[in-house]
Parts: C-alpha cells; structure tokens; sequence
C-alpha cells in the first residue's frame, strides 16, 4: 500500500516536476538560439500557466462537450501511464507487467485517438483540419515505433521494460542498434507534434486541434504535451540507453541524467530541425523512415542470433 | 468483494453500456468510440483473466482500428465533421431479434455450461507460451497469413496510390453528377470535341 503510494506520486511528480523542465529547457534553448527574446526562462512557465489559467474558457457552436473536455485530460493520462512505466532501479517500479513495451505501443495510437478528438469535437474547421492532418501522419509514427521497441525487445527476449534495461548491461542498445535511438526520437517529436513535426496545433492552421480551446483547458493540453514528451525521453532512456545501469551514482540518479539528457536533445532538435510541409513530411516517413525501421529490425535480429 | 470482482463488474457493466450506446449515438465518430471503450474495458477484463499480451494487444489493435473505421466512415459518408446526426442503425427488428437470440445462446452456454475446472500452473509465463503458440506449431499458419495480408496491403497501395506505377490513379474518373445522369460535378469540361460540341449546346 504505502510503495503504490509512493509510486503514485513520483509519476505525479515527473509529471510536474518534467513538465515544468521541458518549458524551462525550451525556453532557455530558444534564447540561447536566439529564436526568442530573452526572458526569465524559471518564471516565464509559471506566468504562462497563471495567464491560462486566468483567461476564460472558450466555447464553440455545438461541440461534443464530453470529448472537448475529456480529450485534454485522455492525453494527459496517456503520458501518465508511460511514467508510470519507467523503471527506476531493479526494486522500484511504479508498473513493472510483462507486457510493458507494448503498452506503451498501445499508448501512442490512443494517444492519436485523443489528439482526433481534440481536434474533433471542437466543431470548427482549424481544429478539424488538424486533427485529420494528425490521423494521416499517426499511422507512420506507430509503424515506425512499433519496429524499433520489436527491436529493442528482441536482445532482452523479453517484452518487460526492466529486462530491456538489465539486456543493454554489456552495451546499450544505442550503439548495438544505432537506428534505433534516432527514430524514436523522430516519433517522440511527432507524437506530442512538437518542433518541426508539430503537424496538429501548427501555426498555418491557427494552432490546429487547439485553435479554439482556451484558459485551462488549453492549459491542460499543453501540459499534456510536455507531459508526454518526457514520457518518451524516460521510455527512450530505459529502452535505449540502459536505464538505471551506470558506475557511482544510485540507479534512480542515473534515470533523471539519462532522460533529462534525451529531452534537451529533444527541444534542442525541435529548436533547430527545418520544417516540412505535412505531406513531404508523409513521403519522407513512409519512403525513408519507415524501411530504416525495418533495417533497425533486421539488424536487431542478425545481432541477436546466438 | 475482491478487487478483481469489482474491476471485473465495473468494465463489463463499461462494455455493455457503451456497446448500446454505439447504436443509440447520432455520429459514426462517436459511435467508432463507444465501440473502442467497450473494446477497451473488454481488454482490461482479458488482463483480469491473466492474458496479458491479448489484453493489451487489445488496447492498440482497437486503438488504431477504430481511428482508421471513424476516418474512412466518414469519408465515404460524405459528411466531414461526422457532426451531422444520423441514423446509426438499420434494419434494426432483424438485428435486434440476432442480437437477443446470440445473446440468450451465450448467456446459456456460460451458465449451465459444465466447463473443466484446470487451474493455470504457477509456474506458467503466459506471453511465453503464446509466442511459443504463434512461432511454434502454429508458425506455418500465421506467417502465411501474415505475409499474404502484408503482400495484399503493399499491393493495393502500389495500384491505387496516386502516383503508383499505373499512372495518375483518378485517371479517366469523373466525379458524380448533381443529378441522376447530369454532368459531372465541380470539375473543368474535357477539352476533346464531343464535350466541345456539348458545350455549344447550351
């Protein structure tokens, strides 16, 4: 009872705490770049979520109420059990199942159900588009994530997130299936569409699935965004660069440096990646991503013959 | 009550009420997702029975199916936002009559049913022996299944896509007339004589 507990508020706490660094780093990485103006990169989150958290709530003509306000909130429990998932060192666990890698295979199409919805229910046309737009992209993102954890899971002979991670102990799957990192993180990008791959709220739609949300719902869906996009660095962490394993420091402390560093990788590469317009961006996944995919697959097999 | 009783309770009751709901909604969009809720309490029911690869393959099967289903109903319904109500139903007293005899025959065999009573072995790894199930005896079977969908699906889109080896794939269609056997609709007259010749007509 009291470690459910405990695990229960450390997946609220990454949550909060995770949240809270993907604006930080953002933040800092736009000023460092430049794209931004400088600013208080700690207090500017803060005044941001205060300043959505204060304007009302929008509505439009005849939304589907219920999913307009369970959409947010289904996104946000999405990235929730991936955390939830993460395994911090060999004795904690939040959610240690046999079959973790492919509940979080299971959490990336229901996640697109939910970005759908979103744009969805709003019953507008912004919204509409990007959330179509959203579904056609979905497909080549699962496809290709879906390749890369068979991969990953395939040295571990094991579906178990833990025995992925206790697999990389002589090396870590990002030097034994070098594809395999790179495309995860394309799909990390694409599946809270974030940086160049923010194809559902992008600015050429007027924000897209969110055009017409407002005040705290947005606020959620943006959180929700964050939320899920740290989910993919501690599942990126564990699944590709070997999780609690390393010298000196507790395992734990080796979770937090690992993801932290995949998710400046990731703002740093949304920061700094060229976009493209949807449909190139549906060519290049299908044509390029998707076999790279399957060379990441086959190599993982070769590497894992006995 | 145990904790499995009431989970099991509370997705069933989950499962049956919005599998009625699928047919009471007014959007295909809804009803696809009334559909993957009672899919998805089904799957946690699957989890509960100690099937935990089915249950959770379950969860992404349905997932991407049913977006995949909301998405080309509502192409082919030629009604974008699927916020347009309609009947989601037809042919409602046969299907209903179905329905309860299924319903009644499956409720019977589950309860006067004799079924053997084999409690699952502790030792036993149920992902294991399903993937010594699918790649073991029964390899032959799903492979070739397998690789006959996947050939089928590479196939179709080599044919269809628009820019497959056939050529443009809307070549020589039009589309349909905004009345019985008029001229095609929204689209640019052919620039060859006989659509000429029509045009001089009116």
């Amino acid at each position: 009872m009291v470690e459910t507990l405990f695990a229960l508020l450390v997946v609220l706490g990454m949550l909060a705490v995770g949240s809270y660094a993907v604006a930080v780093i953002d933040g800092a990485a736009g000023a460092v770049l430049g794209r931004t103006a400088h600013s208080n990169v700690f207090l500017l989150p803060i005044y941001q979520c205060a300043s959505f958290w204060l304007v009302p709530a929008n509505t439009t003509e005849a939304p589907d109420a219920w999913a307009w306000r369970l959409a947010p909130v289904l996104y946000l429990t999405f990235a929730a059990m991936g955390l939830a998932l993460v395994p911090w060192s060999p004795s904690f666990i939040p959610v240690d199942l046999t079959t973790g890698i492919v509940l979080w295979g299971a959490l990336e199409p229901l996640a697109t159900v939910a970005i759908f919805l979103h744009g969805w229910s709003a019953n507008s046309h912004f919204p509409l588009l990007g959330a179509y737009r959203y579904v056609s992209l979905g497909l080549s993102y699962i496809l290709v994530s879906m390749f890369v954890l068979i991969g990953v899971s395939l040295p571990a002979e094991s579906l178990q997130i833990s025995a992925v991670v206790e697999s990389q102990r002589e090396l870590w799957n990002v030097i034994r299936q070098p594809l395999g990192l790179p495309l995860f993180l394309i799909v990390g990008l694409g599946i809270s569409f974030w940086g160049p791959l923010n194809f559902a709220d992008s600015s050429d739609l007027a924000e897209g699935t969110s055009s017409e949300s407002s005040g705290r719902a947005k606020l959620l869906w943006q959180f929700g965004r964050a939320a899920m996009l740290v989910a993919f660095s501690a599942i990126g962490a564990s699944a590709f660069l070997g999780g609690w394993l390393g010298p000196v420091l507790p395992g734990p402390a080796w979770v937090i440096l690992k993801t932290l560093f995949i998710l400046v990788l990731l703002l740093v590469l949304g920061r700094l990646l060229p976009r493209l317009s949807p449909d190139r961006f549906l060519t290049l996944a299908w044509v390029l991503l998707l076999p790279l995919a399957f060379v990441d697959l086959v190599w993982a097999g070769v590497e894992a013959l006995p | 009550m145990t904790f499995v009783d009431l989970t099991f309770f509370v997705c069933a009751a989950i499962a049956i009420y919005a599998g009625w709901r699928v047919f009471r909604t007014d959007s295909m969009v809804r009803a696809s997702f009334f559909l993957l809720i009672s899919f998805i309490a089904v799957g946690i029911i699957m989890l509960l029975l100690a099937a935990v690869y089915l249950g959770v393959a379950l969860f992404f099967m349905m997932a991407v199916e049913m977006m995949v289903m909301a998405l080309f109903m509502m192409m082919f319904m030629m009604n974008p936002a699927g916020l347009n109500p309609m009947n989601m139903v037809h042919q409602e007293k046969v299907a209903m009559g179905i329905g309860i005899a299924a319903f009644v025959a499956l409720s019977g065999v589950a309860v006067f049913g004799d079924f053997p009573s084999r409690p699952v072995p502790d030792g036993l790894d149920p992902v294991v022996s399903l993937g010594k199930e699918l790649l073991g005896n029964s390899m032959l079977v799903f492979e070739s299944a397998g690789v006959t969908l996947l050939a089928t699906m590479i196939g179709v889109v080599a044919m269809t896509s628009h820019r497959g080896r056939f050529g443009e794939a809307n070549e020589g269609s039009v589309p349909p007339g905004l009345e019985p056997g008029g001229d095609p609709a929204g689209k640019p007259q052919e620039n060859d004589q006989k659509q000429q010749g029509h045009h001089h007509h009116h």
